[in-house]
C-alpha cells in the first residue's frame, strides 16, 4: 500500500516537470539541438576507414550524448531553485527518496529523447552500424541512459546548491561518469561489431554497477542535499 | 598547571615536527644512497619513491575526506568538516604529485609525457574530483551547507576508489601493476610511504587546526558586530 501511495506521488512530481518542460520548453529545444550540431561536427571528423570509423563511433556517440544531456540535467534543479519552486518540493508529502527517483524518471525520459534522435542521426550521417544489433544497442543505451542520469541527478541537486552552478556540474560529472562513458562506448563497439564475448560482458557488467552504484547513492544520499 | 601543560603540549609538538622532518630526510637518503640503479631506466626510475608515495597520499585524502564526511552527516560539528577540508586540499596536492611525477615517470620509461593508460587516467579522475570538490566548497558560504554538500560529494567520489585501485587488474594497460623489486627497494620505498604518510598525517593536523581557528576568528567578528556600542 506504501509503496503504491510513493509511486502515485512519484508519478505526480514526473508528470509535474514533463507538463511544465511541455509548457515552457526550457532546456529540452536546447538539448536536442546541441546534441544535433555535435553529431554533425562530430560525424564531419569520421570520414574514415569502416574499421577506424567502428573504433571511434561508440566513443563520439556517447560523449554526444554526455555533453547535450548536460544541459537536461543541469536544469532539472536549477528549475526548481528559481521562483522559490525548491520550497514548495521540500513541503510536498513525499519522501526525499521519491523525489530523487522522480527526477532521475524526468531525466531517464529525457536522455531517452536525446539518444532517439543522436542514435539514427549518426547512423545516416556517418553510416556507422549503431543498429546492427538493435537489442544489444538498446540495452547499452538503457544502462548507460540510467548510469548518466543516476550520477547527473544526483550532482545536480548537490551544485544547485552553489553559486557557480552552471559551471560546476560538467567539472564534476565528467570525472566521475568517466567510468560510465568508457563502458558504454566501448559496449557500443563491440556490440557493432556483434562481438558479444567476456569483454561485451564485463563491459556491460560495469556499465550496470554504476547505474545500480549511483543509484543507490542517490537514494540513501538525497536527503542530505536538500535539506536547508 | 595550565602554563605547563602549554609548555609540555609545545615540547611534544616540537618532537613531533622533528621526527617527520627526520622521517622523510632518511627517505630522501635512501631514496639516493641506499636503492641500486635500476638496470634499464638508471636513475629515472628513483622517481618511483617519490611517485607511489604521493599516489599514497592521493588516495588517503580521499579515504580521510570520506570518513570524515560522513561523521558530519552523523554528528552535524563543524570540526568533522574541517577534518574533510583539510583532507581534500592535502589529497589534491597528492594527486597532482601523483600526476606530474607519473608524467615524468612515462617519459623516462615509454618516451612520452602521457599515456591513456587506465592506471593514469583514473588518477586524473581522482584530480578532477578533489579540484571539484574544493570549487564546489569555494560556491557555497554558510558553513554547514557547504559541510553537507562536500561530504555528499566525498562519499560519492569515494565510491569511485575501487575504480583507481583496481584498474590495472580490471583493463590491460602499460603501468605496471606490481613491478618486481630488489628487497632494497622495497625497503626504501615502505620509508619513503612512511615518510609521506608521517608528513600528511601533521600537515593534516596543522590545516585543521588552522581551520578551526579561522572559524573562532569569523565567529568574534561577527559577534562584535552584533554587540551594542
Amino acid at each position: 500500500m506504501a509503496s503504491l501511495e510513493m509511486t502515485a506521488r512519484l508519478w505526480w512530481i514526473l508528470w509535474k516537470d514533463l507538463v511544465s518542460e511541455c509548457r515552457a520548453r526550457r532546456a529540452w529545444p536546447a538539448m536536442l539541438l546541441l546534441g544535433i550540431v555535435v553529431a554533425f561536427t562530430f560525424a564531419g571528423q569520421m570520414d574514415l576507414p569502416p574499421d577506424e570509423q567502428k573504433r571511434v563511433a561508440g566513443g563520439l556517440v556517447w560523449l554526444a550524448i554526455f555533453l547535450a544531456g548536460m544541459l537536461a540535467l543541469e536544469r532539472s534543479f536549477a528549475s526548481e531553485r528559481e521562483n522559490g519552486c525548491w520550497q514548495g518540493l521540500r513541503l510536498c508529502p513525499v519522501s526525499s527518496h521519491a523525489v530523487y527517483l522522480a527526477k532521475l524518471a524526468v531525466n531517464v525520459v529525457a536522455l531517452a529523447a536525446l539518444q532517439g534522435v543522436l542514435i539514427p542521426l549518426f547512423v545516416v550521417l556517418s553510416g556507422v552500424p549503431l543498429l546492427a544489433h538493435p537489442a544489444a544497442m538498446l540495452l547499452v543505451a538503457a544502462l548507460g541512459n540510467v548510469a548518466l542520469a543516476a550520477a547527473g541527478t544526483l550532482l545536480g541537486a548537490l551544485t544547485a546548491g552553489s553559486r557557480n552552478t552552471a559551471h560546476l556540474l560538467p567539472l564534476l560529472l565528467l570525472p566521475m561518469a568517466v567510468p560510465a562513458v568508457l563502458a558504454a562506448a566501448e559496449a557500443t563497439r563491440l556490440a557493432m561489431d556483434g562481438q558479444f564475448g567476456a569483454p561485451w560482458r564485463q563491459w556491460t557488467e560495469l556499465l550496470a554497477a554504476f547505474a545500480v552504484l549511483f543509484t543507490t547513492i542517490g537514494i540513501m544520499l538525497f536527503d542530505f542535499v536538500i535539506e536547508e | 598547571m595550565h602554563a605547563r601543560s602549554g609548555s609540555l603540549r609545545r615540547r611534544c609538538r616540537s618532537i613531533g615536527h622533528a621526527a617527520v622532518v627526520a622521517m622523510l630526510l632518511v627517505a630522501l637518503a635512501a631514496a639516493f644512497l641506499v636503492a641500486p640503479t635500476e638496470r634499464t631506466m638508471g636513475d629515472a626510475q628513483r622517481i618511483v619513491y617519490l611517485h607511489v608515495a604521493d599516489a599514497w597520499v592521493g588516495l588517503a585524502g580521499a579515504l580521510v575526506m570520506a570518513a570524515a564526511g560522513a561523521a558530519y552527516l552523523v554528528r552535524r560539528n563543524l570540526r568533522w568538516d574541517h577534518w574533510a577540508q583539510a583532507a581534500a586540499e592535502l589529497g589534491w596536492l597528492g594527486a597532482t604529485l601523483t600526476l606530474v611525477t607519473g608524467s615524468l615517470w612515462a617519459h623516462a620509461a615509454w618516451n612520452v609525457w602521457w599515456t591513456w593508460d587506465p592506471r593514469l587516467t583514473t588518477a586524473l579522475i581522482l584530480w578532477a574530483l578533489y579540484s571539484g570538490c574544493l570549487l564546489l566548497r569555494g560556491g557555497v558560504d554558510d558553513p554547514h551547507r557547504r559541510a553537507r554538500l562536500g561530504a555528499v560529494l566525498a562519499i560519492a567520489g569515494a565510491a569511485d576508489l575501487p575504480l583507481v585501485v583496481m584498474a590495472t587488474r580490471w583493463f590491460r594497460g602499460m603501468h605496471p601493476a606490481a613491478p618486481a623489486m630488489e628487497p632494497s627497494m622495497r625497503a626504501v620505498l615502505l620509508a619513503s610511504v612512511l615518510g609521506f604518510t608521517a608528513l600528511f598525517a601533521l600537515l593534516l593536523v596543522l590545516r585543521r587546526h588552522q581551520l578551526e581557528l579561522q572559524r573562532l576568528v569569523e565567529e568574534l567578528t561577527e559577534s562584535e558586530k552584533e554587540m551594542p556600542c
